[in-house]
């Protein structure tokens, strides 16, 4: 299992979290390999179908992150993209699937070594679960 | 005369009165269809049409949230107009409402206790047997040849319209009582005595209630042991045909195009190879999970737990009885009930600015 590097996606906020990354980046931190980086222009661009999707597909984690509270680009965006996400993986939670792949989290623009943590962080409590099941199930 | 056809004539008088009266100038109520197979919805204006009027049918095909989104699709009706209805269709007729989706103006809600509706499919294979046994279910309340959704639901007797129609210890005799204050003006302009809800009918829909809580409780533990998990989603979905005909029967679904109907989940064969690669094997139709869980997210913080996709469903799945399951849960992360407050907003279009923190930086 220790050879195992979980592939997690991460849905990023063009105006933070994106930028965030970026300062991560520059800064030479520590960021592991797998994670796959995807520009949106607002955490509340993300439809749980785009979770979901990933999800069945059989990404080991999923990342949403955007703006902190108050410092959305279009002001409210992530307060509905938390809802939206609560629901998503309150959804998952209760048809026993693993809601533990999908995380938010609030990173700012400047927050690059926030963002390296983070990634960090979700990444390890994936490497605890293991592979999602859903790589090797024959779609359902 | 049977309890049925009591119901049927008092409420077609108040109907007729009210009519008289001004209150109102047309009637969507369901009737019987010509071939007395079905029931179906029809608009009435004319008089003779009210004679045969069933405003508690033992079989509901179509929904009549449904319905009234068809006939207010294109913009407001300009006369009043009096929708009768079971009380779960009513709730998804405020869920609509409040998404823009029915035009509420002009339409006078009246809502009727609900003894449950039976299977479409078992009361269509012998229409006069089901008539027997729904006479039974009005004579019973709770009756379990009623549909296991409607076993679990606790909203059959909800004041859900403008006026509500109380048939629930009412010896032989219906109550018309006054919900809201608009109900109240139209039953003072029509001069019809406005009922109330009396100690019996509380005591019954109470001692009716806690039964139906109790059959929930245990269907809800039937489907943590039948549906949570890969293994039993993967057992519970194996049938599903992906017609689609829950997603179109639903009243909630109200998307002119459903992203699961979409191009958007329709791929080049390249990339089911690449996924049928990946994974070892892909199954067909492609999806099934996603299109469900999917439709969960989009619309069950309003699944009022009608049934209707259930009696859609050509290979049997509980597909009511699993949204509702599911519903329940994210209903609850808002304290949400859909249909009972014209006023408040659908929890995905508001929020609170501290909130759901348990979701931030959780896993
Ligand atoms: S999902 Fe089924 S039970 Fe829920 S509102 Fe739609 S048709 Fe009714
Ligand atoms: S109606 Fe039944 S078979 Fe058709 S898509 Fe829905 S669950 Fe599947
Ligand atoms: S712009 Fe960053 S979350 Fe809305």
């Amino acid at each position: 299992m220790d050879t195992f590097e979980p592939k997690i996606v991460g849905f990023l906020c063009n105006w933070c979290s994106y930028a965030g990354a970026d300062v991560a980046g520059n800064a030479k931190l520590n960021v592991p390999a797998s994670f796959t980086p995807l520009r949106i222009m607002c955490s509340s661009r993300i439809d749980p179908a785009l979770i979901l999707t990933a999800y069945f597909r059989g990404a080991d984690g999923i990342l949403v992150a955007g703006c902190h509270p108050g410092d959305c680009h279009y002001e409210k965006g992530n307060y509905f993209a938390r809802r939206r996400f609560a629901v998503t993986k309150n959804t998952l939670k209760a048809l026993g699937l693993d809601s533990q792949r999908l995380r938010l989290s609030w990173i700012s623009a400047s927050e690059g070594k926030r963002f390296a943590e983070v990634v960090s962080e979700f990444t390890e409590h994936i490497k605890k679960l293991g592979p999602n099941p859903l790589k090797e199930t024959g779609d359902l | 005369m049977s309890n049925y056809d009591i119901i049927r004539k008092k409420t077609i008088e108040f109907l007729k009165k009210a009519r008289d009266a001004g209150c109102f100038k047309h009637i969507l109520i369901p009737m019987e269809i010509p071939s007395k197979e079905s029931f179906s919805y029809v608009l009435i204006k004319d008089e003779s049409f009210l004679i045969d009027a069933s405003p508690l049918p033992p079989v509901n095909p179509v929904q009549g949230a449904k319905v009234l989104s068809s006939l207010t699709r294109r913009g407001e009706l300009t006369g009043k107009t009096a929708a009768v209805m079971r009380p779960c269709e009513i709730r998804a007729v405020i869920e609509l409402g409040k998404l823009g989706q029915v035009k509420l103006e002009n339409i006078v809600l009246i809502s009727i206790d609900c003894p449950g509706l039976l299977p479409f499919s078992s009361y269509t294979a012998d229409p006069e047997k089901g008539k027997a046994r729904f006479e039974k279910v009005i004579g019973e309340w709770g009756n379990d040849s009623i549909r296991p959704v409607c076993m679990t639901c606790t909203h059959f007797a909800d004041k859900a319209g403008d006026i509500h129609i109380g048939i629930i210890e009412n010896n032989n005799d219906i109550s018309v009582i006054p919900v809201n204050d608009r109900g109240k003006a139209l039953l003072e302009q029509c001069v019809i005595p406005a009922g109330k809800d009396t100690g019996a009918r509380e005591t019954k829909i109470k001692k009716e209630t806690d039964k139906r809580q109790e059959n929930l409780n245990k269907s809800d533990d039937e489907l943590k042991n039948s549906l949570q998990g890969l293994n039993n989603l993967d057992k519970m979905f194996a049938d599903c045909i992906g017609c689609y005909n829950c997603m179109r029967a639903c009243p909630i679904c109200y998307c002119r195009l459903c992203y699961f109907n979409s191009e958007n989940i329709r791929h080049e064969a390249d990339e089911y190879i690449r996924r049928a690669e990946a994974k070892g094997s892909l199954r067909f139709p492609a999806d099934t999970l996603l299109f469900h869980s999917g439709r969960m997210t989009h619309m069950s913080l309003s699944c009022v737990g009608c049934g209707a996709c259930e009696d859609a469903c050509p290979v049997s799945i509980p597909v009511a009885r699993i949204f509702q399951f599911i519903a329940r849960q994210n209903q609850a992360l808002f304290a949400y009930t859909p249909g009972s407050d014209r006023e408040e907003n659908i929890p995905l279009v508001v929020y609170k600015e501290s909130e759901l923190e348990d979701f931030e930086d959780s896993h």
